[in-house]
């Protein structure tokens, strides 16, 4: 066998029939490959330390300071600090999921991914694990060090439900940033911008620096829908058990159900709406096309 | 053929025949500085294309939603943070937070604006290389993108201001505000918010494709110094050392100070370190101006410092036609 | 290695594809037909905005036909999509793909487990690769350090991962130096050489690419195949005849000796091209049937006792055709119809000084 030949099989056809193993292993090699440069990038560019963990940390003091200002009681603090960990993770989403597959279209990786055998999703699961990592750390940063700057007091019972609750609101989070990368491959640059809509609205219907339910009715329906909001309420909630005040609604149980039909629901619905947007993408031509 | 004083003059003089500039020949002339002409065209074409393309990648609605949701958003944000703790009762508070979050969009817009012209040219577009080899000055161009961003945010912060007067109560007496300072503040404050662009902007000329979400991390980091929503009282003395330094932190306050005279000052109060230095619970708007200009002036400085230190690595080291990306 | 049997490697019937731009609808495909069987190097010639880069993107399923059908080894371009990207790779040419954060091989490695190749697997295919085409000394470089001719060697590695059996060039040496252009071109060459069975398809818009590299060639020209064949039965639509000129020391009795030989169609003098002024000579065009006539000429100039000083053959290029096909040359985009054929420049490489 010549060095170009690598697997020796009979015809095209017998080549291009790949068991049901060969097409999930490569999927999950997929997912490896495609986090490797997230996580390895991270490590080459030292300067992400300070842009990405000791700036966030500065952003969140500033709301801890808007409280100590308005002299409000100690836990808000606590609830700003939480916040904020979780802030990493959804500019996260937005800025190393939806927007990828843009930035990888006007580099003209997007048609060399499309034109792979693994499945999309693959490349999406490899770049919410490469995100995952790198913003872990920041999000552990964060909540470290605010907690021991500004004296935060956690009173947790129930470690176990509170990492579940953790894993579940990345689960849903990360499967809307699946959502947003497929309509951003139809988008182009309009869902580029609508990045900004996705910020400080989101912060701001999710009670990102104060409980939710002080929002009423949209608070409520950001509950419903935004798994951040859900995420942080129901993590309050299991945070802060001993709070002399309500902290989050409805019950941790309740918010946990939401989580996990976000979880699938929103993962589901990405494989779907990926599908139909691929094509919707190869009959307009813009799989592509760049800067449009 | 050896440099002579004939073969220099044969270099500079122009040719006869087709040789000749009237025929598309070498115009020696050419090569000179135009001088502020030539300057002020090179603006005016980078402001252009900045409003371009701000304005060209959808329809006039969401593009006047962009300006209208986020920086409303974020007021929103502070606005009920207050009214949980105060229950409603400090109008006057209502008003610091509204103002200073309406001003922070413009802080955002020139910062993000610069920053991200380096990134898109070079990464999107890959044109920072033919902008960058044309006569215009890159700074200058920069600075023009960075204008036209500020123009996008400006919409913002008036329409915030705006619905904060009129539905939020924020209390606003049209005939207590003192214009000409308000004026003048402005153009000493948004001339600071460029030359932290541009410190900015000189970064990214260093870094990768991630660096998009860094004008959103250093925004951040100056919020905190800047007393843009609470006063920098809350801070600890050293920290306020920061921010008395920080011409942000004055253009705000003199932002305040002229359309909304008596209110709470961001820069004094009492246990703030102004207080403790100069014995006054708030500078007046004389003061503020000149700190301004002396802050605004060596922040301008430091950020044509360091762009030009920038610039000239990135040419050392190759990195203006590069793309990165992960 | 055996070239495959059965469906042809693309089996394309009436396709068509046209792009709603602004401000008028634009269409790219007109109706497009064609057979490439198993093995075959086939090429796509045309000047840009042919429709060359549309038909490739529907054929490796980037892009769906507005109507016709477009098969691969017997899977439709529409529906089989995952089959055949198993099967097939592609290489872009003007492209700066891929991560510059990574090196050469770790990009190529990602991409090896895109194909599903195993980790240890996909390193040492990536080493072996990287060595063939010559990259060995790159392989830890960044990607983003790479100059034009190595990213394009590296791309060329990547398509070559998953030992495709149907390989897509599109336009690969564009934007290439000479040498990085003729490397390409090696590399290519080489691959086919050992893997007869793989089929090619190769769009370019560089003629002596097309000619050197491809068995057959479509002249593609706004959406249509104009004429499809091997270079020579190509160029034989131009040119049926054999066109040599040839410079001799002297010729008693004029051109018209030579024009009363069999299967010489005529003999005219040709217009002096400069040499040695003082060389003395007579040229001539001959114009045979065939090539075959040229050994009696041969025999009748040296009973002449006419000494050959030059001799050269004269062939159409590929432009040539375009230009006989569709009235206007790769430049030219509204250019006017030449008035006749007139034979085409003399190329240097069937030049003969025998002087």
């Amino acid at each position: 066998m010549s060095v170009y030949e690598f697997r020796h099989t009979e015809s095209p056809q017998a080549a291009a029939d790949w068991t049901r193993r060969q097409i999930v292993m490569t999927d999950l090699r997929a997912v490896g490959g495609r986090a490797y440069p997230r996580i390895n990038g991270m490590l080459r560019e030292p300067s992400w330390v300070f842009f990405e963990i000791l700036l966030p940390f500065l952003a969140t003091s500033a709301f801890v300071f808007v409280y100590r200002a308005l002299q409000a009681p100690p836990q808000y603090v606590g609830f700003v600090v939480l916040g904020g960990a979780m802030t990493a993770f959804w500019l996260s989403v937005v800025w190393m999921m939806a927007s990828q597959l843009y930035w990888e279209k006007s580099q003209g990786n997007l048609e060399l991914y499309f034109a792979a055998p693994m499945g999309f999703m693959a490349i999406l699961f490899g770049m919410a694990v490469g995100g995952i990592v790198m913003t872990s750390m920041r999000a552990a940063v964060v909540l470290v060090v605010a907690t021991v700057v500004y004296g935060v007091t956690f009173e947790i019972d129930q470690w176990f439900l509170l990492l579940l609750v953790f894993g579940l609101t990345l689960a849903a989070l990360y499967g809307l940033g699946m959502i947003l990368a497929s309509l951003y491959l139809v988008w182009g640059r309009e869902a580029f911008q609508m990045n900004q809509l996705l910020i400080e609205p989101v912060y701001f219907v999710s009670g990102l620096n104060f409980p939710v339910m002080n929002l009423g009715l949209v608070g409520a329906l950001a509950i419903a829908t935004i798994p951040l909001a859900v995420g942080l309420d129901a993590m309050r909630q299991l945070a802060f058990v001993g709070s002399p005040f309500p902290v989050g609604t409805p019950s941790v149980e309740v918010e946990i159900v939401i989580l996990i039909a976000m979880s699938i629901g929103f993962v589901l619905a990405a494989r779907v709406m990926l599908a139909a947007l691929e094509r919707r993408a190869r009959r307009d031509g813009r799989l592509s096309i760049r800067w449009q | 053929m050896a440099v002579t004083a004939s073969t220099v003059e044969q270099a500079v003089t122009p040719v006869a025949g087709l040789g000749s500039p009237e025929w598309g020949g070498f115009d020696p002339s050419r090569t000179e500085d135009r001088g502020s002409g030539e300057t002020w065209r090179g603006f005016r074409a980078a402001v252009s294309l900045g409003w371009q393309m701000q304005a060209n990648w959808t329809d006039p609605f969401l593009f006047f939603v962009y300006s209208v949701a986020k920086p409303v958003s974020a007021a929103l944000i502070l606005v009920v943070m207050l009214q949980i703790i105060s229950g409603g009762n400090d109008p006057e508070y209502r008003s610091f937070v509204v103002v200073g979050s309406a001003l922070w969009s413009l802080v955002m817009a020139g910062l993000a604006g610069l920053a991200w012209s380096v990134l898109d040219d070079r990464e999107r577009f890959r044109m920072l290389k033919y902008t960058y080899v044309s006569p215009a000055d890159f700074l200058i161009h920069l600075l023009g993108r960075g204008v036209a961003q500020v123009g996008v945010g400006a919409m913002g912060a008036i329409i915030t201001i705006a619905i904060g007067i009129f539905v939020l109560g924020v209390p606003f007496d049209p005939a207590a505000v003192d214009w000409m300072g308000l004026t003048v503040v402005m153009v000493l404050g948004l001339a600071s918010i460029l030359a932290i662009g541009v410190m900015l902007a000189a970064v990214c000329l260093q870094t990768r494709q991630e660096s998009w979400s860094y004008p959103d991390a250093v925004a951040g980091a100056l919020f905190l110094v800047s007393g843009a929503v609470f006063p920098l009282a809350v801070l600890p003395l050293a920290v306020q050392w920061i921010g008395l330094v920080n011409p942000l932190a004055w253009w705000i306050q003199g932002v305040r100070t002229a359309m909304f005279p008596g209110g709470i000052s961001s820069i004094g109060g009492t246990g703030s370190l102004w207080t403790d230095l100069t014995g006054s619970t708030a500078p007046d708007l004389t003061t503020t101006v000149v700190v301004l200009l002396v802050t605004g002036s060596l922040v301008t400085l430091a950020g044509t410092t360091i762009f030009r230190i920038s610039e000239r690595r990135a040419r050392d080291r190759g990195l203006l036609d590069r793309t990165t990306g992960s | 290695m055996s070239v495959p049997s059965g469906p042809p490697a693309i089996d394309v019937r009436g396709l068509r594809r046209a792009y709603d731009v602004k401000p008028t609808r634009v269409v790219a495909l007109d109706g497009v037909d064609l057979e490439v069987p198993p093995g075959e190097f086939f090429g796509l010639l045309g000047p840009n905005g042919a429709g060359k880069t549309t038909l490739i993107k529907i054929l490796t399923t980037l892009l769906l036909p507005s109507e016709g059908t477009a098969r691969i080894f017997g899977f439709d371009v529409v529906e089989d999509v995952k089959r055949i990207r198993r099967i097939m790779n592609m290489v872009a040419g003007g492209e700066q793909s891929g991560y510059g954060i990574l090196t050469v091989r770790e990009q190529l490695w990602m991409f090896s487990q895109f194909y599903g190749l195993t980790r240890a697997d996909g390193w040492r295919r990536v080493d072996e690769l990287i060595e063939a085409v010559g990259m060995g000394p790159e392989r830890l470089q960044r990607v983003s350090t790479l100059s034009t001719g190595q990213r394009q060697k590296m791309n060329f590695a990547r398509g070559l991962l998953n030992d495709p059996w149907i390989l897509f060039l599109d336009e690969p040496t564009l934007g290439l130096d000479v040498a990085a252009a003729r490397s390409v071109r090696e590399l290519v060459t080489a691959w086919k050489a050992a893997v007869p069975g793989r089929t090619v398809l190769l769009t370019t818009h560089y003629m002596a690419e097309a000619d050197d590299l491809c068995e057959r060639i479509a002249i593609v020209d706004h959406g249509r195949i104009l004429a499809i064949g091997s270079p020579t039965e190509l160029k034989k639509r131009v040119q049926r005849e054999s066109i040599f000129r040839v410079e001799l020391d002297h010729l008693d009795g004029g051109p018209a000796t030579l024009a009363a030989l069999p299967g010489v169609v005529s003999a005219a003098p040709a217009a002096d091209e400069g040499g040695p002024a003082d060389r003395q000579s007579v040229t001539l065009n001959l114009i045979l049937e065939e090539d075959g006539a040229l050994g009696g000429v041969v025999v009748a100039l040296s009973r002449l006792g006419s000494h050959i000083l030059a001799l050269r053959k004269s062939e159409p290029s590929l432009e040539d055709v375009f230009v006989e096909l569709v009235g206007r040359g790769f430049a030219d985009e509204d250019g006017p119809a030449p008035a006749a054929f007139a034979p085409a420049p003399l190329v240097d490489d069937a030049h003969v000084d025998v002087a």
